[in-house]
């Protein structure tokens, strides 16, 4: 499976948000890294086919995605960031109404549900309203949302926002464990959480991958362009300030 | 998926307390409508009150005739005649109207021209008895007149006068006669239900914008069936919570009254409402009708508003449209210059559903020889208009912003 990205832009009016955008994507992990207004989500949105691609095109495996309509939405998974849950939905039926509007039957969808939710540590709560929850709750109920349908690609906005460090690193972990067998975007500013899990990781600056690679290739980059002696000390936080501090704005 | 969408419906509080409000009112209306009801009672020289005072308008409307002969019609206008009393006058008020009640006001109506706002009384003093009181034959005459008189906006087409006369004269005579008082307030009933129309805005305003007010739209819209089931399954529980929340709000209004007062009346011929009405149905009949146009522009209010809700991000602003469409148009005055202003004034939804009006107004709408009646249009429009929002709802809504 190969999701590629062609000269993918967005244009609000003046404003480019995404400019010109290539990329191929194919099972594994792939981090967005970019300040606010870097054009993270609205990327993610037009791989999600939620907003509209000014020019280029999205294709998975050779088809472009607006084509394919429900079939590519069929093996979509999508965690929008600070997006709206029901308050008078208990978590499973939540669960049960979005399991309806992926196409799951429903007894499938009840047993799918109860696994998630094990799974993202919310067994107890799978009867409580969500009104109840608190904002890490509701964050692991959106994951576990986004994976009802067995996504073969899962595209998470801010996965960990919200989350406390021990849920993180549990989530972080169950992340790279998905991302085996299909293609996971994720987009964070929490800079740890993309060097431990990401394959990939793209640079995002004023709607352009600035820099992209393996960690490695970052790494080698880094030091090359920035003249850092000191290889033992990288990490990616010091690759992110650099790319982003006030004097290369 | 439709199970969640009424759930989504039925746990909003706003939803929840129009809901509620909407009943209450309507149980008063109806609580008012049928306590406040007085009949004098010559015999005791009192007023009755409540179902008491139905049954007694009742008996005396079947005591006076079966049918409206012309024989009979005439011998009332003279009797009227033979007091020799201005009308509308407090005494003749006493010693004519009240002992005739009902048939006093449906005679004198009949007599009086079309397009007056108000019943002339004293229309009965001026009848010429020479050759009997002509009731029908006036009937006829007085529509035609009405259909040749010259208006400020424009006059009836001759294919339109060819039109309302062959209906007229189509109308089944002699008119029978009975008790209405019971079917006037079930009429009036279900022309009230129009104020659950509010709630149905209320409700209906946020099915799509809620939606993005909350952010679950994005969520919803990469669903494999986010931008066709759900948009079908919104749409239906949108249409039957209509349909069942004013079907509800009707029996809430008709059945107290048929359980206290029965549907005395309801085979009657609407024509006893307004004697000029060209179509051969009866009151009963009439109430049905309004219902059904109560519920057909309802269905089509909450369509159009569906698209509000699928194109504002704001629930507030659908709201506001919907609220806006019930109640601006009640305002719009009719125009002395533009019969095509007042054509379409007639079609917005307080003017068009009240049958019993819509029925005795004689618009039509020509196109050449061809001749709508209004309420042929009403239903014409209102489906097309439905139509349109239907299919312009899921585009709306699936339109990436």
């Amino acid at each position: 499976m190969e999701l590629i990205l062609d000269r993918v832009t967005k244009q609000y009016k003046n404003k480019i948000a995404v400019d010109r955008l290539s990329a191929s994507l194919k099972e594994g992990v792939y981090g967005l890294l970019g300040a606010n207004g870097a054009g993270k989500t609205t990327l993610m949105r037009m791989i999600c086919g939620i907003a509209e691609i000014s020019s280029g095109e999205i294709c998975l495996d050779s088809e472009d995605i607006g084509t394919m309509g429900g079939n590519y939405r069929d093996l979509l998974g999508y965690l929008p960031q600070d997006f709206g849950y029901y308050p008078n939905f208990t978590a499973m039926e939540f669960m049960l109404y979005i399991a309806s509007l992926k196409g799951l039957n429903r007894s499938y969808a009840k047993e799918r549900s109860k696994f998630l939710l094990q799974k993202v540590g919310l067994t107890g709560e799978m009867r409580h309203k969500i009104k109840t929850f608190s904002g890490g709750m509701r964050q692991r109920l959106g994951i576990a949302q986004a994976l009802l349908n067995d996504p073969k690609i899962l595209v998470l906005d801010e996965p960990t926002a919200g989350l406390d460090p021990k849920e993180r690193v549990r989530f972080r972990d169950m992340i790279a464990e998905l991302g085996k067998d299909r293609i996971v975007i994720l987009s964070t500013h929490i800079v740890s959480d993309v060097e431990e899990i990401a394959d990939w990781i793209f640079l995002m600056k004023q709607g352009q991958f600035i820099a992209q690679g393996t960690l490695m290739d970052l790494k080698e980059h880094y030091l090359e362009v920035a003249g850092d002696k000191e290889p033992e000390k990288f990490n990616l936080e010091k690759l992110y300030l650099f790319y982003f501090s006030e004097e290369r704005v | 998926m439709m199970r969640y969408e009424w759930k989504k419906i039925f746990e909003r509080r706003l939803n929840v307390i129009a809901m509620v409000l909407g009943y209450l009112l309507m149980g008063i209306v109806v609580y008012s409508y049928i306590s406040q009801e007085q009949f004098y009672d010559a015999a005791t020289d009192s007023y009755a009150e409540g179902p008491e005072a139905y049954r007694m308008e009742l008996e005396m409307a079947q005591g006076q005739t079966d049918v409206i002969t012309e024989e009979y019609v005439t011998e009332l206008i003279r009797d009227i005649q033979n007091f020799g009393m201005d009308l509308e006058s407090d005494e003749a008020y006493t010693e004519v109207i009240r002992p005739l009640d009902d048939m006093f006001y449906f005679v004198a109506k009949s007599y009086t021209d079309m397009g007056e706002p108000y019943t002339d009384q004293n229309a009965l003093n001026k009848v010429d008895l020479k050759n009997g009181a002509r009731f029908y034959e006036q009937r006829i005459e007085k529509i035609m007149h009405f259909l040749n008189m010259d208006f400020s906006y424009g006059n009836y087409s001759e294919a339109e006068k060819t039109y309302w006369i062959s209906m007229a004269k189509r109308t089944n005579i002699p008119f029978r006669w009975g008790g209405k008082a019971v079917m006037s307030i079930v009429g009036e009933l279900t022309f009230v239900e129009l104020y659950l129309w509010f709630v149905v805005v209320i409700c209906v305003s946020s099915v799509f914008s809620s939606e993005y007010e909350s952010g679950a739209a994005y969520l919803l819209l990469t669903t494999k069936y986010g931008k066709d089931r759900l948009v079908r399954s919104k749409i239906e529980v949108s249409v039957l919570f209509t349909i069942g929340y004013l079907t509800v709000g009707a029996l809430i209004a008709i059945v107290p009254t048929i359980l206290i007062l029965g549907l005395p009346g309801a085979d009657l011929p609407v024509q006893l409402w307004d004697s000029v009405i060209p179509y051969n149905i009866t009151i009963g009949q009439t109430c049905l009708g309004t219902f059904g146009l109560i519920l057909l522009i309802g269905v089509t209010i909450a369509l159009v508003l569906l698209c509000c809700s699928a194109g504002f991000r704001s629930s507030m602003t659908a709201l506001v449209i919907g609220v806006a469409v019930i109640i601006a148009p009640m305002f719009f005055p009719m125009s002395k210059e533009s019969g095509l202003w007042n054509h379409i004034n007639y079609l917005f939804p307080g003017r068009a559903c009240n049958l019993k009006e819509v029925m005795s107004s004689y618009v039509s709408y020509a196109f050449g020889n061809v001749v709508i009646s209004y309420v042929e249009m009403i239903v014409i429009v209102y489906m097309v208009v439905s139509v349109a929002a239907l299919m312009l709802i899921r585009r709306v809504f699936v339109r990436v912003k």
